[in-house]
């Protein structure tokens, strides 16, 4: 069980990036975290991360409290972050340098094959597309089978095609081991693919807003009345978090209601 | 280290698009030796024609005479084992001094903060200026001379080595951390790799730089060496004596310059870069 506490970050600035973010994620829950820009999500997940320290309150994982990267922890960039000096193969066994050789191999093939580049494992960084070095990415984020994976807008530098694309594969992926999943996006198609729940949060300082459960069956139909339904939701709760007359609230309470009629 | 895997080979074209003409390395090679040998045909030519009597500059038949009678009667290949000698010396100790402090600087923003504003203030003295003192508190012998030569390949591996560890991808530095590699294990499995192309660039400095000190140091009363034989060549009024000794430093810095390129590559077949493409140097 993820669990954040009052977390509070205030930069050396005197800027109040976070403030009293209390959350729960249950184990093998997807949660995405939506939001204007410098509302603070990206604050949020290095502290859940370990990379930053929070000023005030605790993450904690599984009761210990998280003050440094752990390994239970992984994390997936909005970039690739490969390192260009190792092959592919040798990048996703990055983070199994302690695991004897042969469970290492097989567990790297194994997992290159989960994200469909087995033929690429033996090439360098540099010849990958941005999508498949993302891939390679996410591969090298589960191969360690962490109990939670951070995704930091993990696919907004990608078209849309290859971040459709890469949304299934992660799902695929995800469902081998089920792990804890927190993903910040700017993208409320991919929120609600992906999330059981999407947290909106306000800026300014940066706290939760609003949770909406989506509680829509797997996989997901981007071209259904529900789908569509939930992410108008999401949307008109980004308005309000932005202070913004939502222009279709009535209408939104109204299928609200029908949705909850049916 | 983890998966054994030997990266595919992207840039080589297929043999049988090449067939016809001559390799490519033997034609760029060609290509660079057609300013340096016309410009010897054309003065061997003028001097056989009496343009010139070839006193002051002579042709390259006579040159080559000197080159020949040297290497016969040993004194080429003592010279040169002298100079290599010394240069080997001073430029291991200047390469070792540079990286470590170079690398304690870039790491610990203390010892930088200690260390590299004494360090610039002497990389501001011209190196030569250090001569008088190096001799008299070295001798005339081999050790000063050996520490002209490592203070001249010290500054440039010092600064190169601090500027690229201060410049690795802060990105790259925090997928370590994310790792949860410290200290040392940071430095073999993230820094070290990424500063490896800089300091490959930076040791290449630093020998050029060490071939520069060698002469200076050699001028300084030297009984054998490279740097001699153009004391020699001058004294005794022997112009090709002098541009022999000349093509041997020519000869020897390219030689050791791509012998450290060389012994480079393998480690930097990754690189993502602009010269990869175009066949490099």
């Amino acid at each position: 069980m993820l669990a954040l506490h009052n977390v509070g970050k205030t930069y050396p600035n005197g800027v109040r990036a976070l403030d009293g973010v209390t959350l729960e994620v249950a184990p093998g829950e997807i949660v995405a975290i939506v939001g204007g820009s410098g509302c603070g999500k990206s604050t949020l997940l290095r502290a859940v991360s370990g990379l930053d320290r929070p000023t005030t309150g605790s993450v904690m994982l599984d009761g210990a409290v998280i003050t440094r990267p752990h390994e239970k922890i992984g994390i997936v960039f909005q970039e690739p972050r490969l390192l260009p000096w190792l092959t592919v193969a040798r990048n996703v066994g990055f983070g199994l340098e302690d695991r004897p050789k042969p469970e290492r191999n097989s567990r790297v093939r194994a997992q290159l094959d989960r994200v469909g580049l087995t033929e690429k494992a033996t090439v360098w960084p540099r010849e990958l597309s941005g999508g498949q070095a993302q891939r390679v990415a996410i591969a090298r984020a589960f191969v360690t089978r962490p109990e939670v994976l951070l995704l930091d807008e993990p696919f907004s530098a990608l078209d849309a095609f290859t971040r459709a694309d890469l949304q299934d594969h992660l799902l695929d992926v995800w469902a081998d081991t089920e792990p804890t999943l927190v993903i910040v996006t700017h993208d409320v198609d991919e929120a609600i693919v992906l999330a059981d729940r999407v947290i909106v949060m306000r800026a300014r300082p940066g706290r939760l807003y609003e949770e909406i459960v989506t509680d829509l069956a797997r996989p997901r139909d981007r071209q259904s009345a529900a789908f569509d339904f939930a992410k108008r939701r999401v949307l008109a709760a980004l308005d309000r978090s932005l202070d913004r007359k939502a222009i279709d609230d009535g209408e939104t309470r109204t299928e609200a209601g029908a949705a909850m009629w049916w | 280290m983890s998966v054994e895997a030997k990266p595919a080979q992207v840039h080589g074209r297929p043999a049988a698009a090449r067939a016809p003409q001559l390799p490519a390395a033997l034609r760029r090679l060609l290509l660079g030796l057609a300013l340096p040998g016309g410009l010897a045909i054309a003065w061997e030519l003028a001097v056989r024609a009496g343009l010139s009597d070839g006193r002051l500059m002579p042709p390259p038949s006579r040159i080559w005479q000197e080159f020949e009678e040297l290497a016969r009667n040993g004194d080429l290949l003592r010279h040169v084992i002298a100079t290599l000698e010394r240069m080997a010396a001073g430029f291991a100790f200047g390469t070792v001094a540079g990286t470590i402090l170079g690398a304690l600087a870039g790491y610990s923003s203390l010892t930088r903060r200690l260390i590299d504003p004494t360090l610039q203030g002497l990389r501001a003295v011209p190196s030569i200026a250090w001569i008088p003192l190096f001799i008299l508190w070295l001798g005339i012998f081999e050790t000063s001379k050996v520490a002209l030569i490592a203070v001249g390949v010290f500054f440039p591996v010092y600064l190169g080595v601090m500027a690229a560890i201060l410049s690795v991808d802060r990105k790259i530095v925090e997928v370590g951390r994310a790792f949860r590699l410290t200290g040392f294990a940071m430095v073999r499995r993230i820094l070290l790799p990424a500063v490896l192309p800089a300091y490959v660039v930076a040791l290449r400095a630093g020998l050029g730089l060490g071939w520069m000190f060698v002469i200076a140091a050699e001028f300084m009363g030297a009984s054998e060496g490279l740097g001699y034989l153009l004391i020699d060549g001058q004294q005794l009024g022997k112009p090709a004596e002098i541009v022999a000794a000349l093509l041997a430093f020519a000869v020897l810095g390219k030689l050791t310059d791509a012998l450290l390129a060389a012994a480079a590559a393998p480690f930097l077949r990754w690189e993502d870069v602009y010269g990869a493409q175009h066949g490099g140097a």
